[in-house]
């Protein structure tokens, strides 16, 4: 059990600038999610908190032994890694006792520990067999194996699900949560996908070109997201953005005019010019409401006559298309809004969840 | 449609590559058939010996009692010539009592398999090393080391042959004998190793990083991986390697018939028959037993090994 922290890290090669500067706590226990776009410098992090990179500068500390310059080896992190990395000339028992076997613990303890992990995982039929002989799915569930029974003091995840189909992985995802709940070892995951992101983590970290863009719980950067970079990269579908021109009292998009006092981006203090301010405005689909089945209050505001345009189905939801100015515009319903193409609808959004960027820094006001 | 097998194709292909192993089995077939004919035969283009002989063998292996040599009752004249000085009465008598006509086969197989199987773990040890270090690790000069050693198969062994000798010489290595045998050994080590580092290197960079990384997650030192994960996975590679090397030291004659031409006890296998072709044992049965006898452990070291080949090592480690 240790804590993790991270301070100011910057990882070069050669002339490439890959981490630019990253400053992380994560406490004893605590399930963090590394996210963002490929390149954004997640997988280096995580390499260098399991001593597989040298950082370039900056401190890396586990516990309260700062780990710089200690071998992978000898840092006590268990990994899972995105091709599972199973040895192939070893059969499933030897892979997972492998480290067991290095470290000489006792025969006794080491059968113990099996039988409970494979037990945990349902390996029980799969222990005598070659990596070659299973399934994506079981060669996932022996690297977790080999990689929870060494009850080390962190565990990391390289992206371990995304070479699953989607079923296997929303499964292997829940399964993951529950052995994070049963061990609450402190965790690493780095993934892109926003939902594992959001479903698994205590804490989400955006990263973005080197940086952390934001931190905070799954919750908070959904809703609160610091720049459109986040607001778009987590919640799915992503968040629609329209050009927007902020007044004294009002915030106008499209010939809609949403009155400025609920808005909660209203901290923007400076003077705003006569002819207005143009902003970048965000609402994310699932904000959008018919107005059939949604109160109108005055805390919302109703975009109405709008013509949609396309209706894409899935199931309970549909997604359905309408432009609002030059931006194309998506909206989640569910199924009991019926409509077909071309017919026009009223759609309610709180304004609480309307979100206010700068045009040209991105960040919200 | 593709891939669909006609009549007429598989029959094309068996004749084919009937006509191809035949080819290049032949040689074989005659030098074991010669090996088996008595001197009666030797003329026969027959393959099949009208009857088997194997004394040739018997001889080579030292199976044979030491036969009683008689002196001519002519030279025995001579030798009881009392004005004959004792040291050249000797010598005379010595031409034809002494052995020396019997080939020592088994001291030349000896000292080829020291010379070969010595060369050849060296040399996989030192593949090993270099091979990994040029697939896997980053230095300043990588690029230029991995393709300079392939430079010694630029120049020919005839080219080098004076100077190493000369060196050799220089050195004080090639007035001995094991200094000689030393150059050797290094020579062989030499010349096999490019071609070990280039295959092995190749094979390791077909091995997933991960796995290495994933065993230094587990506790390994980097040495560890590699001993431990790297290679029990490039077994296969590894044999061809070693035998590789064991083929390029058994068989080589150049350098060892420079080296060890004063030193006819370090004989090699390839040496030793050259002096049979043109010794007065250059009986065709025996030449061929010879030949045959040095074919062998390749042979057997290729059946041996052929079961360490088995390609796929790596399957199912890791996805993606």
């Amino acid at each position: 059990m240790a804590s993790i922290k991270l301070k100011n890290i910057i990882k070069n090669y050669d002339q490439t600038k890959v981490v630019k500067g990253i400053d992380l706590e994560i406490n004893d226990g605590e399930f963090v999610v590394l996210v963002g776009p490929s390149g954004c410098g997640k997988s280096t992090t995580l390499r260098m908190i399991a001593g597989l990179e040298q950082a370039t500068s900056g401190d890396i500390i586990i516990g309260d032994r700062v780990v710089n310059d200690i071998e992978p080896q000898h840092r006590n992190i268990a990994m899972v890694f995105q091709n599972y990395a199973l040895y192939p000339h070893k059969s499933v028992r030897e892979n997972i006792v492998f480290a067991l076997r290095r470290l000489k613990v006792d025969e006794k303890e080491v059968q113990r520990r099996l039988a409970e992990v494979s037990e945990m995982l349902q390996l029980d039929e799969l222990l005598d067999r070659k990596p070659a002989d299973l399934s994506g799915g079981q060669r996932q569930r022996v690297a977790m194996g080999r990689a929870i029974i060494r009850e080390a003091d962190v565990f990391l995840f390289d992206e371990p699900l995304s070479n699953l189909d989607a079923k296997l992985r929303a499964h292997m995802r829940t399964e993951i949560g529950k052995i994070h709940n049963k061990f609450g070892r402190t965790s690493v995951y780095v993934t892109h996908d926003q939902v594992e992101a959001m479903t698994l983590a205590d804490k989400v970290v955006v990263l973005h070109d080197g940086y952390i863009a934001q931190a905070g719980t799954p919750m908070e950067i959904y809703l609160n997201p610091v720049n459109i970079f986040v607001a778009q990269f987590i919640g799915s579908p992503s968040m629609n953005i329209v050009k927007g021109t902020l007044f004294n009292h009002y915030l106008e998009i499209a010939g809609y005019r949403l009155p400025r006092e609920n808005l909660s981006s209203v901290t923007y203090q400076e003077n705003i010019p006569e002819h207005g301010l143009d902003v970048k405005v965000g609402i994310r689909p699932d904000f959008f409401n018919d107005k059939n089945f949604f109160a109108e209050t005055d805390a919302t505001f109703n975009f109405s006559d709008l013509s949609i345009d396309l209706i894409e189905p899935m199931g309970f939801d549909k997604e359905v298309l309408f432009n609002l100015g030059e931006a194309t515009i998506k909206a989640r319903l569910d199924l009991r809004s019926e409509i077909a193409r071309g017919d026009k609808m009223d759609l309610l959004v709180e304004l609480s969840r309307i979100l206010i960027f700068d045009k040209e820094t991105e960040q919200r006001l | 449609m593709l891939g669909k097998r006609t009549l007429k194709g598989r029959i094309g292909f068996v004749i084919a590559v009937t006509l191809l192993v035949s080819f290049s089995l032949l040689p074989f077939a005659q030098i074991m058939s010669t090996s088996l004919k008595h001197q009666f035969d030797w003329g026969n283009p027959s393959l099949i010996p009208q009857v088997i002989n194997l004394d040739a063998y018997k001889e080579l292996l030292g199976l044979t009692e030491a036969k009683e040599v008689e002196i001519p009752v002519a030279i025995q004249k001579i030798l009881d010539n009392p004005k004959l000085p004792k040291a050249k009465r000797d010598a005379i008598a010595a031409k034809f009592v002494s052995n020396d006509n019997l080939f020592p086969f088994g001291k030349y197989m000896l000292n080829s398999i020291v010379l070969s199987v010595g060369a050849a773990s060296i040399s996989l040890v030192f593949s090993i090393m270099g091979a990994y270090s040029i697939s896997r690790l980053r230095f300043k000069g990588q690029v230029v080391i991995q393709r300079s050693v392939l430079f010694v198969y630029m120049v020919g062994g005839v080219l080098l042959m004076v100077p190493l000798y000369q060196m050799a010489m220089n050195l004080g290595l090639a007035s001995s004998m094991w200094g000689s045998v030393f150059c050797l050994f290094v020579i062989y080590i030499v010349q096999t190793l490019p071609v070990g580092m280039y295959m092995l290197g190749n094979y390791f960079r077909g091995i997933p990083f991960a796995l290495e990384e994933a065993a230094m997650m587990d506790g390994c030192s980097r040495q560890e991986a590699i001993i431990k994960v790297v290679l029990p996975l490039s077994l296969p590679m590894l044999a061809t390697v070693f035998i590789y090397c064991f083929i390029i030291g058994w068989n080589e004659y150049l350098f060892a018939s420079v080296f060890l031409k004063q030193y006819p006890e370090f004989h090699t296998l390839p040496l030793a028959l050259q002096e049979l072709f043109v010794s007065k044992n250059a009986i065709w049965d025996r030449i061929m037993a010879a030949s045959m006898l040095t074919l062998a452990p390749i042979v057997i070291c290729f059946l041996f090994a052929s079961r360490f080949m088995k390609g796929g090592k790596t399957d199912g480690g890791v996805k993606g």
